[in-house]
């Protein structure tokens, strides 16, 4: 499913919070090989329009197609999408093989995951339980998560929170590597993050 | 006026219309006597308690089904026939633990009519308990919709238990099998009567109900606005 | 790629991996900590020892013991049945959940573990309850398919009510208070089912009967209205 070249395009998108509205009117297109970053205050909706963009929500206006050799069905984007975000917490009772393997799709490749584990330098605390874990390996393990499947599209929400040095470059050397395959969206306020991307939107 | 606002306010009329012929014109009935009045009440009570409760179903299923958004309010319309429904449900069963001290001796006895009317009060404190706790939650006419239809599903199932499991001290229904009225004309017009300005009071309330619900959401835009 | 009928077959196994997928991390999750499950046996034991305790060794009539053995089957599914899905908004991994499966899949997984769950609590409860309340099975097949069929229901039933509980935030009591309706009809048959499981004369099989048919249909609508209550909109 890699081959393909993917276009994602929202126009006119609003959303709204208890008739609050959040952005109203925006549009993007990105297209395979382009990264996209969406910046912004605490608050101004930065992650929802992410969640919005992962069809996880709905906009209050305004439309999001995925566009590959057809326009990709809602119900299959899942399939096409790599997220993860603050919200997405993986199972503390599981270790981190177990949550991979939970992640993983039936027709992904297994061994991505192992790989992952040893580029993030987890691969010795593979078998712990998550609950045992720092926020920042969790941190890389969501990251893992979003990765583990290839997917053509991802979308990632403040990746770099909590991450140390060597993991910023970790995630930074990870998303070079498959840049040129993939649609990426990030959400960050932070400047390191926001430089690996190409074009962006700032709200609020 | 609008042909609905005359039918909505006719109630003002109606309502003290079936005081009078429930207690002045209607004659006592033959072995009750004077307190069979309570019928004109209990049994129009016990009317729109069904039909606030069947309004509600019927809104929600179409409220789930209308995916696109087409028409408003009717998540809380069917929440708002719900309250009015779930007062009419208490009602009935105060005017009818009355008449049945009066008439069987006792106020409660597990009649399969009596069961019905409890477990449609069940239903209702089980959907208020769920949307006081989703108060806030973006999801709550849906999920309390899905809750009413769940609910409202398992009734017909009960409609076969019940009068299998427990005979019946209620009177016949109005119009039996044989189609016969056991009422005689008076009566009949009286509850009649009633029936209908129970239920044109139920719109009438229910329709207050939808302005207030109207309002607050201008007064909630108003205050987004700023 | 050929259109409809290899994506549809795609659809089929993607639907049964995402089952399978996300039965294991249930089975292990809930049976690493075992919370529900211990919570839920050990009410159901201390209840059965409390009501033998205070009968003094005096075996009750048979319809007393069937409403006695169907409230403590009740009480313990209702501190236990909410959880599979509780647990998933509690421990905020709902979203992680949503992205890694179908929708679709997460109902029938979930129905499937609330069942797995009832029959366990069902194999504890029932013997407990027969031994210290000295109940005289005389139909022992009637029996079984008496407690198994109210159980089936009873999990059936409750599924999707457990799903809309923890969007509520899973509040102490709202499940056993909404779930109550619904389960009326299935406790009131139950308890006449296995009544008819400890008398002389044949039973009639219209009881668990109903059981079933009731569950097959309450899991169809559950599954149809499930979307509309997981989903954030």
């Amino acid at each position: 499913m890699n081959s393909a070249h993917y276009i994602l395009n929202a126009t006119g998108l609003a959303r709204a919070f208890n008739r609050i509205p959040l952005f109203t009117g925006l549009d993007i297109t990105v297209k395979t090989g382009e990264s996209f970053c969406v910046t912004g205050p605490n608050g101004s909706g930065k992650s929802t329009l992410l969640k919005i963009l992962a069809g996880l929500l709905s906009p209050s206006a305004g439309s999001v197609t995925y566009t590959a050799d057809a326009v990709i069905p809602r119900d299959e984007w899942p399939a096409h999408i790599g997220y993860t975000g603050p919200m997405v917490n993986p199972y503390d009772e599981l270790t981190a093989r177990e949550n991979i393997e939970f992640a993983c799709r039936r027709e992904s490749d297994p061994g991505r995951g192992h790989a992952l584990l040893d580029h993030f330098g987890l691969s010795r605390h593979g078998d712990k339980k998550l609950k045992h874990y720092s926020s920042g390996m969790k941190q890389r393990l969501k990251i893992i998560i979003a990765l583990v499947n290839d997917a053509p599209v991802l979308i990632l929400d403040e990746p770099g929170t909590n991450l140390d040095d060597g993991g910023n470059d970790l995630l930074a050397a990870a998303l070079d590597e498959v840049r040129k395959q993939k649609i990426i969206l990030i959400a960050t306020n932070d400047a390191r993050e926001e430089q690996l991307c190409g074009g962006g939107v700032r709200l609020g | 006026m609008s042909i609905k606002t005359i039918a909505l306010k006719s109630v003002y009329i109606l309502m003290p219309a079936t005081i009078l012929l429930a207690f002045l014109w209607a004659p006592p009935a033959a072995i009750l006597g004077d307190s069979s009045r309570i019928m004109y009440f209990h049994v129009p009570l016990a009317w729109v308690s069904i039909l606030a409760f069947i309004v509600s179903g019927i809104l929600s299923v179409a409220y789930l089904a209308d995916k696109k958004g087409r028409f408003h309010g009717l998540v809380e319309t069917s929440y708002n026939s719900a309250v009015i429904g779930f007062v009419f449900t208490i009602l009935t069963v105060i005017t009818g633990s009355i008449w049945a001290k009066i008439s069987w001796g006792v106020f409660w006895n597990w009649d399969p009519r009596e069961t019905s009317i409890v477990i449609v009060l069940i239903i209702y404190i089980a959907y208020f308990s769920l949307q006081g706790a989703l108060a806030g939650n973006e999801n709550r006419g849906r999920i309390g919709s899905s809750y009413l239809v769940i609910a409202m599903i398992t009734l017909p199932f009960f409609a076969f238990l019940v009068p299998r499991i427990y005979p019946s001290l209620h009177p016949d229904p109005i119009i039996n099998k044989d189609r016969t009225v056991h009422l005689d004309a008076a009566m009949l017009t009286t509850l009649l009567v009633a029936i209908l300005s129970f239920s044109l009071l139920y719109a009438y309330i229910l329709f207050l109900m939808k302005r207030i619900t109207t309002l607050k959401k201008r007064i909630g835009d108003y205050h987004a606005a700023d | 790629m050929t259109p409809a009928r290899s994506s549809s077959a795609a659809g089929v196994y993607g639907l049964g991996s995402d089952i399978i997928r996300n039965l294991r991390k249930d089975f292990r999750v809930e049976f690493r900590s075992r919370f529900a499950l211990n919570i839920a046996v050990s009410f159901a034991a201390i209840v059965t020892i409390a009501m033998s305790l205070t009968a003094g060794g005096a075996p009750f009539p048979a319809a007393v013991q069937s409403i006695l053995l169907w409230t403590v089957i009740f009480f313990s599914a209702m501190n236990g049945l909410s959880h599979i899905f509780v647990r998933e908004e509690d421990q905020a991994t709902a979203l992680f959940l949503r992205v890694s499966v179908t929708t679709d899949s997460i109902f029938i997984s979930k129905s499937i573990f609330n069942q797995v769950f009832m029959m366990i609590l069902l194999i504890v409860i029932t013997p407990l309850f027969v031994f210290f309340l000295q109940v005289n099975v005389i139909h022992i097949a009637f029996f079984i398919l008496s407690v198994a069929a109210g159980g089936i229901a009873i999990a059936a039933a409750t599924t999707i009510l457990a799903a809309m509980v923890a969007k509520a935030g899973g509040k102490g009591s709202l499940f056993t208070i909404i779930s109550f309706p619904v389960l009326l009809p299935i406790l009131w048959v139950s308890i006449n089912s296995t009544t008819g499981a400890l008398r002389q004369t044949a039973p009639s099989y219209d009881n668990p009967v109903f059981l079933l048919a009731f569950s097959g249909f309450i899991s169809v609508i559950s599954f149809l209205l499930f979307r509309s209550v997981w989903l954030e909109d």
